[in-house]
C-alpha cells in the first residue's frame, strides 16, 4: 500500500453496522443469513401484485419502526426514511457509542437512494387515479415525498447537527455516500458519519424492471449460466464511520478500515453498463486506497444477475486483475436487489467478512456461466472460511454511475 | 474525540479549519428571466421576469390556481432536435445548463457533474407510476420512460450528451439540494476526484408538483412557482494557473447542517446562524465583509421569519448591504433555488451598469422544512485568496 497520497489525512474506520433487510433485522441477523447462504425472497406484500407476471421480491418482514426509533415519530417519515433511521439507530447501538456524545460532535448523515420515498409517491399517484385528479392530493403525503428526507430522518432520529445529505445516484448511491463520508472524516470536515442507503419495495420500480424483461422467474442467480434477472428488494443499511484515533480512544470494536474509493460515469447509455468505465472506476478506487490488484482478497460484486451486468462486470474485473481476479460473489443472490441500499449492504458484507473471517457466497449459483471466463470463483453455496485483508465493494447504476469502495481489515 | 461548544439545547458545529477556495470559472443559467447571466441581471434590476411557457405537451393535467414562472428557453436551440423528446423537462434544463457552462471551458477533459434536485422529474415519476395503475397490465409501462423517472437522469443524460466520464453525482434535499451539490462538488474537487466539476441545481415545473405545492399550502403568499437550472464550472485555483480570464467568483466555503424542525423553528434558526458564523470564520471574513445577501427561504410560507432571524443574529445591521430577493423575481424554484441565488450574485457582480466594486463578499442561505440549513460564501474573483 505504497502510492497513497502523503496528505491522506485521518484514517477512517467502521465501528457500527445496522441492517433492516429481508435477511433479518440488525447486522447480526443479516451476517448470519449471508454466512449460511439463506435467501430472503418471497411474495410481494408491499403493493398489490395482481396482474404482474413476476411477483417475488426481497421485502423486509416484521419491521415495526416504533420498536427501533427512539428520537423521532415514525409517522413523520416514509418507509425509506424509516429504514434508514432504524438502520442508523442500530449502527449506533452496535458501536456502543453514547448517542449524546455523537450529537455533540460534528456528525453527518449521508444516505443513498434510487427511488426516494417511492411508497409515498405511489400512494399519491393511486389517489390521483382513483379519486379523480390532482386537486385531491393528500397534503400530508405530498409533504413527505422529497427524497432528501431520508438522510433527514436519520439526523432527526439521532439528533445530529451535521449535514444531512441524500444521494440520488440510483443503485450506486450508497457507495457515493460512503465514499463522501470517508472524505468528510479524512479531511476533518466531520467527526463521525452515519452513512449507507435505503429504498422501499414499490410498484413502479417493479413494473419498470418487469417491462425491461429484467426480473428473474424465481430467485436471482448471479454468474449462473441460466441467470435471468434481478428480484426487486428493499431495505436500509447503515455504517458508523469514525476517525481511527477516536475509535481507539474509546476502545471501540473496529470492523474494518475504509481505505478509499473511486467513481466514474459511463456517459454512453442510461441502462447498459460499460466495462471500460467500470474498469477505470476500479483502478481509481485502488489508486485512491493505495492498493494494488494483488492486494485485493475479495470482491463484493454489483452482481445483479442480469445477463448484461454480470458479463460486463466480470469483463471489467478481468481486465483490471490481469485475468486472474480474486473470489467475487454476489450477496444479491440472497438479498435481491435493494436498489439504493445495495452497495450499503455490500459494504456491510465486506466489513463482516473482514472482521469475522469469511467470504460471502453467491448462494443460488448452480452452474457458473462459462462465458464469463475460466476459473471464476464466485463462492457458490455458503460462506467460505478465509482471512481476507482487503475487500472491494461494487456499486453500479442506471445513468452510468459507477462507484467502488475499498475496505481493509484492521487489527490493533 | 473533539467536541464543540454548544448552546444548551442547540447543536452547533463550528469547524475552525481554514478552507481552500475553489473558483467558479463559468456559469450556465436558465430561468424565468431567460438564458444566461445577463438576462438574469436585467430581471433582477427590473424586479420582475416574464417567464416562459410551462411544458404542457406531455400532460393532459392542468395547473392549479397558482402563479407560474416557467423557464424561458427553447430546448431545441440549446440541445438540438436529436433525442430531445426522450428527455424530461428536468433533463433538458440540466443538460442545457451544463452545456452552457461547458461552452466557456477550453478543455472539458476531467470534468464531473453534480446536480441537486428535489426528486428529478416529478412529472415523469408521477406519469410512470400512474401507468402502473391505468394500463391493462401494471407492467405495461413505456420502458423508454423508465430512466427518466430516476433522480440521476439529468446528470446521466448530461454526461452522455457532453461525454463527461468523471464524477457524476445527484443529490437531493428540497431547497437545500443546490447547496448540497455545491458543497459535495467542492469537497470532491479538493479531494482530487475530478479536475473540474459542473455543479448546481435543476428543478422542473409540472402539474403534479404544482398541485403538491398548492395542496400543502407551502408556497408563501404572492410568490410564484418557478423552475430553472443554474450550473457552475468549479476548479481549484491551482488548476487555473496561467489561464487568461479571471473566474466569475470564488466559492470560499459551502456549509450545511441540520436541526430537527420538531424541536422548533427557533432551533433551526440558531443552527443556520451557527452555520453562517462558522462559514465566515472559516473563510477568514467578518460580517462586515458581507456586502450582498441572497436569502432562499422566503418562497416557503413561514420560513422567511426563520431565515431572517438567523441572518439578524449572524450579521449585524449594515446600511449598504444589498439584498437580492431572487425568489421574488424567479419564483420559488426549490431544488434549483440556491444555485439560482448564486447566479443572481454573479449576475449582479458582472453587470457593468452597477458599481459593485466595493462588494467584497456575498452570502447565499437557505433552510428547508425538515430543518436542513446551509450557506455559501462567495468573494469577488479579484479578491486575494
Amino acid at each position: 500500500m505504497s502510492d497513497k497520497a502523503a496528505d491522506a489525512g485521518r484514517r477512517v474506520v467502521v465501528t457500527g453496522l445496522g441492517a433492516v433487510s429481508g435477511l433479518g433485522l440488525g447486522a447480526r441477523a443479516f451476517t448470519a443469513a449471508i454466512r449460511a447462504g439463506r435467501g430472503g425472497i418471497g411474495p410481494v406484500e408491499q403493493f398489490d401484485a395482481t396482474g404482474f407476471e413476476r411477483s417475488l421480491a426481497g421485502e423486509v418482514r416484521g419491521f415495526h419502526p416504533e420498536m427501533h426509533l427512539r428520537g423521532t415519530d415514525p409517522a413523520r417519515w416514509g418507509r425509506s426514511g424509516r429504514f434508514a433511521a432504524a438502520a442508523a439507530r442500530m449502527a449506533v447501538l452496535d458501536a456502543g457509542i453514547d448517542q449524546r456524545e455523537l450529537s455533540a460532535l460534528r456528525t453527518a448523515s449521508c444516505f443513498g437512494t434510487t427511488n426516494g420515498e417511492s411508497q409515498v409517491v405511489e400512494r399519491l399517484t393511486e389517489r390521483w387515479v382513483t379519486d379523480g385528479g390532482l386537486a385531491g392530493l393528500d397534503p400530508v403525503l405530498a409533504g413527505q415525498a422529497d427524497a432528501g428526507r431520508i438522510a433527514a430522518a436519520v439526523s432527526a432520529e439521532l439528533d445530529l447537527s451535521g449535514e444531512a445529505l441524500t444521494f440520488g445516484t440510483a443503485c450506486a448511491a450508497s457507495n457515493y455516500a460512503i465514499g463522501y463520508s470517508f472524505d468528510l472524516i479524512r479531511t476533518g470536515e466531520a467527526d463521525a458519519v452515519l452513512c449507507g442507503g435505503a429504498d422501499a419495495s414499490n410498484r413502479a420500480t417493479h413494473a419498470g424492471f418487469h417491462r425491461l424483461g429484467a426480473l428473474a422467474a424465481d430467485v436471482p442467480r448471479p454468474f449462473d449460466e441460466r441467470r435471468d434477472g434481478i428480484v426487486t428488494s428493499e431495505g436500509g443499511a447503515a455504517l458508523l464511520l469514525e476517525p481511527l484515533d477516536a475509535a481507539l480512544a474509546r476502545g471501540a470494536r473496529v470492523y474494518a478500515e475504509v481505505l478509499g474509493y473511486g467513481m466514474t460515469c459511463d456517459a454512453r447509455h442510461m441502462t447498459n453498463p460499460d466495462a471500460v468505465s467500470i474498469a477505470e472506476c476500479i483502478r481509481r478506487a485502488h489508486h485512491n486506497a493505495g492498493v494494488k490488484p494483488g492486494d485485493v482478497d475479495y470482491i463484493c460484486a454489483h452482481g445483479t444477475g442480469t445477463r448484461a451486468n454480470d458479463a460486463t462486470e466480470t469483463a471489467a474485473v478481468r481486465e483490471v486483475f490481469n485475468d486472474s481476479p480474486p473470489p467475487i460473489s454476489s450477496i444479491k443472490s440472497m438479498l435481491g436487489h435493494t436498489m439504493g441500499a445495495a452497495a450499503g449492504f455490500g459494504a456491510l458484507a465486506c466489513c463482516a467478512a473482514l472482521f469475522e473471517g469469511f467470504l460471502p457466497p453467491t448462494a443460488t449459483v448452480r452452474q457458473v456461466d462459462s462465458a464469463l471466463g475460466p476459473d471464476l470463483d464466485c463462492v457458490p453455496g455458503q460462506a467460505r472460511a478465509a482471512r481476507p485483508r482487503v475487500a472491494q465493494n461494487h456499486g453500479f447504476a442506471f445513468g452510468g454511475n459507477n462507484a467502488v469502495t475499498m475496505f481493509g481489515g484492521f487489527s490493533r | 474525540m473533539r467536541t464543540v461548544d454548544r448552546t444548551p439545547g442547540v447543536a452547533t458545529a463550528a469547524p475552525a479549519r481554514p478552507v481552500a477556495p475553489v473558483d467558479l470559472v463559468a456559469a450556465g443559467v436558465i430561468s424565468a428571466a431567460g438564458v444566461g447571466l445577463d438576462a438574469l441581471g436585467d430581471a433582477l434590476r427590473a424586479g420582475r421576469a416574464e417567464g416562459g411557457r410551462p411544458d404542457a405537451a406531455r400532460d393532459t393535467e392542468t395547473y392549479p390556481p397558482v402563479e407560474l414562472r416557467a423557464a424561458d428557453f427553447a430546448a431545441v436551440d440549446l440541445l438540438g432536435r436529436k433525442g430531445l423528446s426522450r428527455l424530461t423537462r428536468a433533463d433538458q434544463l440540466g443538460a442545457a445548463a451544463c452545456g452552457l457552462a461547458l461552452d466557456s471551458v477550453a478543455d472539458p477533459a476531467g470534468t464531473g457533474v453534480v446536480l441537486g434536485t428535489s426528486l428529478g422529474s416529478a412529472g415523469a415519476v408521477a406519469r410512470f407510476a400512474r401507468d402502473t395503475f391505468v394500463q391493462e397490465r401494471p407492467y405495461l409501462v413505456n420502458p423508454s420512460d423508465f430512466p427518466g423517472t430516476l433522480m440521476n437522469s439529468a446528470a446521466g443524460r448530461t454526461a452522455i450528451r457532453h461525454r463527461l466520464t468523471d464524477v457524476n453525482a445527484t443529490v437531493s434535499g428540497g431547497p437545500l439540494a443546490s447547496l448540497h451539490a455545491l458543497r459535495y462538488a467542492r469537497q470532491t474537487l479538493l479531494a482530487g476526484h475530478a479536475r473540474r466539476i459542473l455543479a448546481g441545481g435543476v428543478e422542473e415545473l409540472s402539474p403534479q408538483s404544482a398541485w403538491a405545492w398548492h395542496r400543502t399550502g407551502a408556497l408563501a403568499p404572492r410568490v410564484a412557482l418557478g423552475e430553472g437550472a443554474a450550473v457552475f464550472a468549479l476548479e481549484s485555483p491551482g488548476e487555473r494557473r496561467g489561464a487568461g480570464t479571471p473566474p466569475l467568483a470564488r466559492l470560499m466555503v459551502c456549509t450545511t447542517g441540520f436541526a430537527d424542525v420538531a424541536r422548533g423553528a427557533l432551533v433551526v434558526a440558531h443552527r443556520l446562524t451557527a452555520c453562517v458564523e462558522g462559514a465566515l470564520r472559516r473563510s477568514g471574513l467578518t460580517a462586515q465583509d458581507v456586502a450582498v445577501v441572497a436569502p432562499g427561504a422566503a418562497g416557503r410560507r413561514g420560513w422567511a421569519a426563520v431565515e431572517e432571524r438567523a441572518l439578524r443574529a449572524a450579521l449585524p445591521a449594515a446600511a449598504d448591504r444589498h439584498r437580492l430577493p431572487v425568489h421574488a423575481v424567479l419564483g420559488e424554484t426549490h431544488g434549483a433555488g440556491a444555485a439560482l441565488q448564486v447566479a443572481g450574485v454573479l449576475a449582479r457582480w458582472q453587470d457593468p451598469r452597477l458599481d459593485t466594486r466595493h462588494e467584497h463578499a456575498a452570502l447565499v442561505t437557505s433552510c428547508g422544512p425538515d430543518g436542513s440549513v446551509g450557506c455559501a460564501v462567495l468573494v469577488r474573483a479579484n479578491a486575494p485568496v
